[in-house]
């Protein structure tokens, strides 16, 4: 589940840079920056924290 | 509920003062007639004739100082010239040569004491961080904030100072020669993107002994140790301090300086304006995203591993409050950082005199009102959500807000500054409470919150908030023109501003993440669960802070001694 989170985060860098290649307007580049963004706040925070909430030290 | 009632009239009564006083400069802002503003168009301007050689021989006067200066007006004149060539006398290129020295030696002193500066915010961390832990661990925090400064340098002299700066090229406000000219690049989208540099490891590699390169050295590397002292407070109580050794050596030796590349050292992002159109590339005037949100993005990863202290959740998850020691230490320590960011800010115009050296009075006042702000913001908001006006939270909102105006500092004008600091002073309360309750990821001192989350609003505010009119010698990033945002018509800035957040999120995450991982199975990042109810001074570091001081006794059934 961690290296599936490292993925997608890093997914999301990859998301918004390649907005850079695939489209020309301004307009368009924000929506793939922001989807990115979220792709990577998913990551982070859907998958790793949540393994390491799932093994936290005060649910024993 | 009364106090309450009385907290909402205030607030009411002071967004109607603000609102009143912003009509009012609207109107102040009016334009002047255009009548007296310039020279009429054609006029020649007005006749210099070139100073000769014989001129300037005859403006050196010996003056009489038998008898001292107490006015100072004998101290500093043409006589202090010092000819080349004693038997030709004072040249037109010794006057010259002269006024290039003072201009780059203003600029040198300048930076230099704004390193010095920030140098000393390493105290204001330290005892921020230690006040904000139970006494039973000051030793260990304080040490960790001590060695911070020492392991980050090392790393960073002998391989993050070429990886960040090795490219970056001449810094004209310095005089450099731009021996530091390498930057590696890749091919994309048919443009290079800068990676990374590669001169000046351990400062005399490839003509890096030299002035200019070592005062910028100086104050990257005060820079770079305010990032990875950021880690040591969310991480306090419970780091082993091995892990935290080796965590900050990757902190200082790599994470910081790709990340500090891209932005400030030529690399992909800084150039995005001008390969990309976007505004002028990603703006970051003095860190908010390059010093303060990579690290506290690096502090969540590490926080993430390393868990929350025993006793700060119950079973189901709630979280519990573990109050500090020291109040007085953490209002001091604010007040030192807040000394300290005049260095940080002010600072990164790398000069007084020239390509908008001046520029830093105004850098320096919005610094001053958006740490204004961001406590006023912190501490109504507490006021009004929890019935005081919390101590340790009105630190966080100053600091908050000092943190947001880092980026934008040098961009925006002073009401702009203002608005960015009062965000920044409610956000950190939200971030706090959010990465408390829902996260639960265990920061003793807020700093994920208070450099992490309000980095990235700093980093977005220059995208929103820039205003056009500054001007450092013409040109940012290689674009003409001053950073302007959406506000001010250019929403291609805040796209460059946002490509900055996606890569500190998706990208300097993960770098932090895998290093903290790795970390973590060579030497183990958590100390025992005995040794942390014990506190770590005597396991870990041999000696109590506070040798005279009666702890609290704390088992695994009470860990907090509650």
């Amino acid at each position: 589940m961690i290296f599936v989170g490292i993925v997608i985060t890093l997914l999301g860098f990859v998301i918004s840079v390649s907005s850079l290649g695939m489209t020309e307007t301004t307009g368009g580049r924000m929506a793939m920056v922001l989807a990115g963004i979220a792709v990577s706040l998913t990551g982070i925070f859907g998958f790793i924290n949540a393994k390491y909430l799932k093994n936290a030290n005060w649910r024993k | 509920m009364k106090k309450i009632r009385i907290m909402k009239k205030i607030c009411v009564a002071l967004i109607v003062l603000s609102a009143l006083t912003s009509i009012g400069m609207l109107f102040a802002q009016a334009p002047a007639p255009a009548a007296a503003a310039a020279p009429a168009a054609g006029s020649p301007p007005p006749a210099s004739a070139p100073i000769t050689d014989a001129e300037l021989k005859g403006a050196v006067v010996p003056t009489d100082r038998s008898n001292g200066d107490p006015s100072g007006a004998l101290t500093g004149t043409a006589t202090d010239i010092t000819a080349s060539d004693a038997a030709k006398g004072v040249t037109l290129k010794d006057v010259l040569d002269q006024i290039g020295a003072n201009r780059i030696g203003v600029n040198f002193g300048w930076t230099l004491l704004c390193g010095f500066l920030i140098m000393f915010m390493q105290a204001g961390f330290a005892v921020v961080e230690t006040g904000l832990c139970r006494a039973k661990n000051a030793n260990h925090t304080m040490m960790m904030n001590f060695m911070v400064y020492g392991v980050g340098m090392l790393a960073y002299w002998l391989i993050g100072f070429p990886i960040q700066m090795g490219g970056v090229g001449a810094v004209a406000n310095l005089g450099g020669i731009g021996v530091l000219n390498a930057e590696t690049t890749v091919h994309l989208f048919g443009k290079d993107f800068g990676i990374f540099g590669n001169v000046g490891y351990f400062l005399v590699h490839r003509g890096s002994y030299d002035v200019a390169v070592m005062v910028v050295f100086l104050f990257q590397m005060v820079f770079m140790d305010t990032t990875t002292t950021i880690v040591t407070g969310t991480c306090a109580e419970r780091w082993k301090y091995a892990a935290f050794m080796i965590s900050t050596m990757f902190l200082g030796a790599f994470i910081y300086p790709i990340f500090a590349n891209w932005a400030w050292g030529g690399g992909w992002l800084a150039t995005l304006g001008a390969n990309f159109g976007l505004g002028h590339g990603y703006s970051d005037f003095a860190g908010s995203g390059v010093v303060h949100s990579v690290g506290g993005i690096t502090a969540l990863a590490v926080g993430m591993i390393i868990g929350p202290r025993l006793g700060k959740y119950t079973r189901t998850g709630k979280p519990n409050a573990i109050p500090g020691h020291d109040i007085t230490w953490v209002l001091c320590g604010c007040f030192i950082l807040a000394f300290g960011w005049f260095g940080f800010n002010p600072g990164s115009t790398l000069a007084l005199s020239g390509a908008g050296g001046l520029r830093a009075a105004s850098v320096a006042v919005n610094t001053m009102l958006a740490g204004m702000t961001g406590s006023f913001g912190a501490v109504l908001y507490m006021w009004m959500r929890y019935g005081k006006p919390d101590a340790s939270m009105g630190g966080n909102g100053f600091l908050a807000g000092l943190v947001a105006i880092t980026a934008p500092c040098g961009f925006v004008n002073p009401v702009s500054s203002a608005i960015i600091g009062l965000v920044a002073g409610v956000l950190v309360c939200i971030s706090v409470e959010f990465i408390d309750r829902v996260l639960k990821v265990d920061d003793p001192v807020g700093a994920i919150s208070v450099h992490g989350a309000n980095g990235l609003w700093g980093v977005i505010a220059v995208g929103l908030f820039a205003d056009g009119k500054s001007n450092y010698g013409g040109s940012w990033n290689g674009v003409a023109g001053g950073v302007t945002g959406l506000f001010y018509g250019d929403a291609g800035q805040l796209v460059a501003q946002l490509l900055g957040v996606a890569t500190l999120l998706g990208f300097v995450f993960v770098l932090a993440f895998v290093a903290n991982l790795f970390v973590d199975w060579f030497v183990g990042q958590r100390v025992s669960a005995k040794t942390e109810l014990q506190g770590l001074d005597i396991p870990e570091m041999g000696a109590l802070c506070y040798p005279d001081f009666v702890l609290k006794p704390e088992s695994l059934s009470s860990p907090t001694g509650d």
